[in-house]
């Protein structure tokens, strides 16, 4: 069966390629149809509580939204498919241009929050399973569900409240402002360019800044891996050839180390594209909670402000990233176990 | 004994854990702190900006920054009505249709270009042409402009604006129009752009923008920050403020709050809430200052069906609102009570309501109502939106209903929605009484009357008088100030007898600032203008 083309990878791969058209087609229509069929317009959001009807409608003319629907949805895909999303109509920037200077925040946001939920949740999950009903067990389980079921914004402003003010710590921001003044934007990720800057000050003042943000992120995700981690070291620790190689007089431990928690973390790399979508979620509620000046939190903004074309912007960019890190998983599976492809 | 052990191990383990990352972020206050070095300060502020190209903003977040960035021909100083030159020397009328506008010599944009009254008429050009859908000017212009019928598209008057020489700009005006003047004040209608550097027909990015006020753009990242320095080609009075100022922008209250109090920012302006207020005036790090304040909230009635067709009903609530409860049980009096649709500090203005119905009486409300005819208690629906105007705007719903139902003599169903879907339902009369709130766009009376009160006003409540509206055309193209008050105590007079809205609150301009700041008080007044050159850190 395996050399039949229907279990061939190249297949499989260019398959997987080519639904993430329709999949990327659907999200666009989706949040075309959603932005129209809600409340309101850029016009009543912007200066509905001044102008009287007649005005509102010669500046909604004048905007085009006025215009058949179908007309505005064939505008709407050919200008993704141009990757040109237009100005937005709530500030006046370049919707590429929000994407390239905000998408960075939203990155270094989101990387360090994987950091930091691989770095605290791996090794809990380890902890967890290889002590099975101890105390450090039950402890360990507990803060796994307290991390994943509470919500962000609380746990954000609970580290604003109790963690940053006590310990000199900022509340929000990515940087003081003079840091993001005076650091050359060279990739437009702040994290990187400040690096490259070479100061050390600003250098410290972002990391500042980062850490809270991460951590409220990085808790989120923490949770899933730490029982994802616990359930695999269990399942690999009645393996026989755990068994076995404790009959060798091989240690607990080091069977543990060096043969259990590989096996364990095989799963875990396919969770981990997986939980990108719920990462790019929980992203908007941090930034939102820490005034994160990333593609997030501007997303919230634009909304509010039913700035059509910067929403269908940043969700198409959400779309694509979240299409092609599923897709990049799903042939990484497949590179990893054959099985998948048939 | 070992399963005890490594449970210990396992807790250190963990404890561990969270102390390094703790220590990771440091104990030395200097990231939190707002202190930018150099004489530089903080402004934090949830406004936001919707253009830095005047041609293309008629909001606070953009005006704040406008009035800092260009000059206008006429301007408001601070704790003052009076409107005095900025680019102009002095601004006459000839006759209330002529406005002559002298420039004062020497005045450059920051790029070194001179300023002349041929950049001053491009300005006016270019923002009409444009007639941008967030801009101000085809809204404030009309005295200059016209609408072509069909099309809906505005455009200068013939001969609207003559430039005999580089220094003399002449409006000719096609309706008597004495506020004009005040309009000329207000950025996002009248800012003067270079003519060089601005297109004729689009907007201009903004981090590019040119202008010739105190101070100069030198860095500006949309809902993020913006950077000004000292403009070193400015030839005008406003000089003096620190040499860098930035400005951070907030996503809500909570997060402004709480960098005040962290000391992130230097100054936090606009808007905190009334909790926001209280809490922070307790901390001894920071000062809250107030001034004066021109926001409005006001209760508007559907005039036109339903039960306010009948004026008695509309008296006798308005008889019956106590302000000042409201704005101690829904504010902690962060809000003063208003007595007429004019707010205090404005030449002209006068507490009608207070004259008319005095103080809230429930047994003059019933003799109102009897007197009419009016079966009580009186069913009436109470429009309000939790998404617009605060989270204490909820508060003063519920004490509104609260001050009418125990009167016994009305019986109030709150309705509420979202901002966006209640814009459209109170023009099609879903509610009898609503909330909503006004911003001025120039230092006039004129701003509170005609918007209101004109055909219904903007909010179209179906409210018509053709006596008001003779008046207000009186008022507007009469120079002589002394009987334009006049006029306009007559109007606030008529809204109180025929009462299409109910005054509630005035909003005080409030600001919280940190150790070392100077100045803030100077230029907290009822224009909302931020004059950043009148603030400095020592």
């Amino acid at each position: 069966m395996a050399g039949t083309g229907s279990g061939s990878l190249p297949r499989y791969i260019a398959q997987r390629v080519l639904l993430v058209i329709p999949m990327i087609w659907v999200i666009l229509t989706l949040v075309f149809v959603v932005l129209r069929v809600a409340p309101g317009d850029p016009i009543s959001a912007a200066v509905g509580g001044k102008l009287d009807a007649d005005a509102l409608a010669q500046r909604r003319e004048a905007l085009g939204l006025n215009r058949p629907m179908i007309a505005q949805y064939w505008d709407y895909l050919s200008s993704v498919a141009h990757l040109d999303f237009g100005t937005t109509f709530s500030d006046n920037q370049p919707v590429l241009r929000v994407i390239r200077d905000n998408g960075g925040a939203t990155l270094s946001l989101t990387l360090a929050a994987f950091a930091i939920a691989l770095v605290v949740g791996i090794p809990l999950g380890l902890l967890a399973g290889r002590y099975r009903d101890s105390v450090a067990d039950v402890v360990i389980r507990l803060f796994g569900i307290l991390s994943y079921a509470a919500p962000i914004f609380f746990v954000g402003f609970l580290l604003q409240v109790y963690v940053a003010q006590p310990l000199g710590l900022p509340t929000g921001g990515a940087s003081s402002p003079m840091t993001a003044f005076l650091v050359t934007p060279h990739t437009h990720i702040l994290l990187i360019d400040v690096f490259l800057s070479g100061n050390g000050t600003a250098i410290t003042d972002v990391l500042k800044h980062l850490l809270l943000p991460s951590l409220t992120l990085g808790l989120l995700i923490c949770g899933v891996f730490i029982r994802l981690v616990r359930v695999n070291i269990l399942q690999t620790m009645q393996a026989d050839y755990v068994e076995a190689a404790e009959a060798r007089g091989i240690s607990r431990g080091k069977v543990t180390r060096r043969h259990a928690l590989r096996n364990a973390l095989v799963p875990v790399v396919t969770v981990i594209g997986l939980q990108f979508a719920m990462l790019l979620g929980g992203a908007v509620l941090t930034e939102s909670t820490f005034n994160w000046p990333g593609l997030g939190q501007k997303l919230v903004d634009y909304i509010n402000e039913r700035d059509y074309g910067a929403v269908q912007g940043i969700v198409t960019i959400f779309a694509i990233a979240v299409v092609l890190v599923s897709v990049l998983v799903d042939v990484v599976n497949a590179l990893i176990d054959p099985r998948v492809r048939y | 004994m070992k399963k005890r052990m490594r449970s210990a191990i396992a807790i250190a383990g963990a404890g561990a854990l969270a102390l390094a990352i703790s220590a990771c972020g440091g104990n030395d206050n200097g990231s939190g702190g707002g202190a930018s070095g150099g004489g530089g300060w903080i402004l934090g502020t949830t406004d936001t900006v919707t253009a830095l190209d005047p041609a293309g903003s008629y909001d606070l977040g953009s005006s704040t920054l406008e009035y800092n960035l260009y000059q206008t021909l006429l301007t408001v100083p601070a704790n003052s009505t009076d409107i005095v030159g900025d680019a102009a020397q002095k601004c006459e009328y000839g006759d209330p249709k002529t406005l002559t506008c002298t420039l004062k010599p020497g005045l450059k944009f920051s790029n070194g270009d001179a300023l002349t009254s041929s950049d001053v008429k491009y300005s006016f050009e270019r923002a009409i042409k444009i007639q941008d859908p967030n801009g101000a000017a085809i809204y404030l212009l009309g005295s200059i402009t016209k609408t072509d019928d069909k099309s809906g598209v505005v455009t200068l008057d013939d001969n609207a604006i003559e430039t005999p020489d580089d220094t003399t700009v002449i409006f000719h005006l096609n309706k008597p129009d004495t506020t004009f003047q005040y309009v000329l004040t207000y950025p996002g209608a009248a800012a003067i752009v270079d003519e060089d550097v601005f297109p004729a027909d689009t907007k201009l990015a903004d981090e590019k923008v040119i202008g010739s006020g105190p101070y100069k753009l030198a860095q500006y990242k949309a809902k993020d920050q913006a950077v000004l320095q000292k403009n070193t080609d400015y030839t005008g009075d406003n000089t003096g403020g620190a040499s860098q100022v930035f400005i951070k922008y907030y996503s809500d209250n909570t997060a402004l709050k709480l960098a005040a109090q962290n000391g992130e920012v230097d100054v936090a302006w606009r808007s905190l809430s009334p909790t926001d207020i209280s809490a922070l005036k307790s901390d001894s790090k920071l000062t809250v200052a107030t001034g004066k304040g021109s926001e409005i909230r006001y209760w508007t009635w559907r005039v036109d069906k339903g039960i306010g067709q009948n004026v008695a009903v509309r008296q006798a609530a308005a008889q019956l609102i106590d302000r000042e409860k409201i704005a101690s049980a829904a504010y902690d009096d962060t809000v003063s009570p208003l007595y007429s649709v004019v707010p205090p500090g404005y030449a002209g203005q006068k507490d009608s309501f207070k004259e008319a119905y005095g103080t809230p009486d429930v047994a003059k409300a019933k003799q109102i109502l009897d007197k009419a005819g009016v079966k009580t208690p009186v069913a009436l629906t109470l429009g309000w939106t939790p998404t617009h105007y605060g989270p204490a705007s909820e508060d003063e719903m519920n004490e509104v209903k609260r001050q009418l139902e125990a009167s016994g003599l009305f019986k109030v169903t709150p309705k509420s929605t979202e901002w966006e879907q209640y814009q459209t339902l109170y023009k099609q009369g879903a509610y009898d009484l609503w909330m909503l709130g006004w911003f001025p766009d120039y230092p006039d009376a004129d701003d509170y009357l005609s918007p209101f009160l004109v055909n219904g006003g903007f909010f179209q409540n179906g409210y018509k008088n053709p006596e008001v509206n003779k008046l207000v055309a009186e008022e507007q193209g009469n120079s002589d100030q002394g009987q334009r008050e006049k006029i306009e105590g007559q109007l606030q007079d008529i809204a109180a007898r025929d009462v299409p809205l109910i005054p509630s609150w005035v909003g005080q301009n409030t600001a919280v600032y940190g150790k070392g700041m100077s100045g803030v008080e100077s230029t907290l007044d009822p224009s909302f203008i931020f004059r950043l050159w009148l603030v400095s850190k020592k």
